[in-house]
């Protein structure tokens, strides 16, 4: 299809339709022709794929699934372009599509119930285990862990807390960003960063146990 | 570790730092809360021990989880932008969100 230069049609979504209710605001959707969308696009969005896939390897937990949900976020995101205002965050927006993009392609076809966190799980701390044990200190332990046991940790974690903590720790993203990308209240995103770090915490603490990197006192519960 | 006055390592002032903590490593505690906290990190080894072991695993989760896409993937998104087509997963259009994600 070939739709450069040449015609001034109108894209179709950017097509009559009234203006709706921001009307007059500044630089509100001008209509951009074919060409400057796609090179505005290629130009501001393309260059977070590689994090976006990484994200979409967090959420999918499958490399060909999360190529799949990259290029399906991409897709829907170029088609609603016109609905993107300059200026506003590029990248939350992106990683809005991003997951209701994941919840449509794979939660519902998946359909597992929502696990919870168990209650003990406050009141750990990585920290503590390993200041209280013999064995390497804190820094070491920390820099001993590797990629793939970072990786699998988080992977362990329930969804919507792996989800949390992803957004917040490696993305970076507010909670009030994050609130709107998982389409929760920032209460509830509070919540589930709180106890994810515990729960993942509580994983990578068990990488270093089964590694030596804490030695067990022998009057602890495993 | 409760607060109740005896004397554990922990004073009420480290209490309320390592509540804190959390909020201020993701840049959300409030401005008035931070000068305190700060104060208190400054002034309490063990506290500023902690927050250092939080951070440095903040940074270790996401040097864990940064990676690089397949080449190929950027060049099929290019390609699925001109023919408008994702992977055919028999989705409709509809993107179930608002436009209001305001930066």
């Amino acid at each position: 299809m070939n739709d450069l230069g040449a015609s001034a049609a109108p894209s179709p979504e950017a097509d009559g339709q009234t203006t709706g209710a921001d009307g007059t605001s500044a630089g509100a959707r001008r209509e951009l022709s074919d060409d400057e969308r796609r090179e505005r696009f290629v130009a501001e969005a393309m260059p977070l794929v590689d994090r976006m896939y990484s994200a979409a390897l967090r959420y999918t937990r499958d490399p060909t699934d999360a190529e799949d949900l990259v290029q399906e976020t991409m897709v829907k995101a170029y088609r609603s372009f016109h609905q993107y205002r300059p200026g506003t965050n590029l990248k939350a927006w992106l990683y809005r599509i991003l997951h209701t993009t994941y919840i449509s392609m794979y939660r519902k076809a998946q359909r597992r119930p929502q696990e919870a966190l168990q209650e003990e799980i406050d009141d750990f701390s990585f920290y503590d285990e390993v200041a209280r044990a013999g064995g390497s200190a804190e820094r070491e332990v920390l820099e001993s862990l590797t990629a793939d046991e970072v990786k699998n940790a988080l992977a362990e974690l329930p969804e919507t807390f792996r989800l949390a903590v992803y957004l917040a720790d490696v993305e970076g993203f507010a909670y009030k960003e994050i609130a709107e990308i998982m389409d929760t209240p920032v209460g509830t995103v509070m919540s589930r960063l709180h106890r994810g770090r515990k729960a993942l915490q509580k994983a990578l603490a068990t990488y270093a146990r089964s590694r030596g990197l804490i030695v067990e006192d022998p009057e602890d519960e495993g | 570790m409760s607060a109740e006055g005896d004397d554990v390592e922990c004073s009420d002032d480290c209490t309320q730092a390592l509540h804190r903590l959390e909020a201020f490593l993701d840049g959300e505690l409030p401005n008035t809360d931070v000068e305190d906290l700060r104060e208190h990190l400054t002034a309490c080894y063990p506290c500023t021990e902690r927050a250092s072991f939080e951070e440095q695993l903040r940074a270790i989760v996401r040097r864990g989880c940064t990676e690089e896409a397949p080449p190929r993937l950027a060049s099929r998104i290019e390609a699925a932008l001109d023919q408008g087509v994702g992977p055919d997963l028999g989705m409709g259009p509809d993107l179930g969100m608002g436009p209001e994600l305001r930066g």
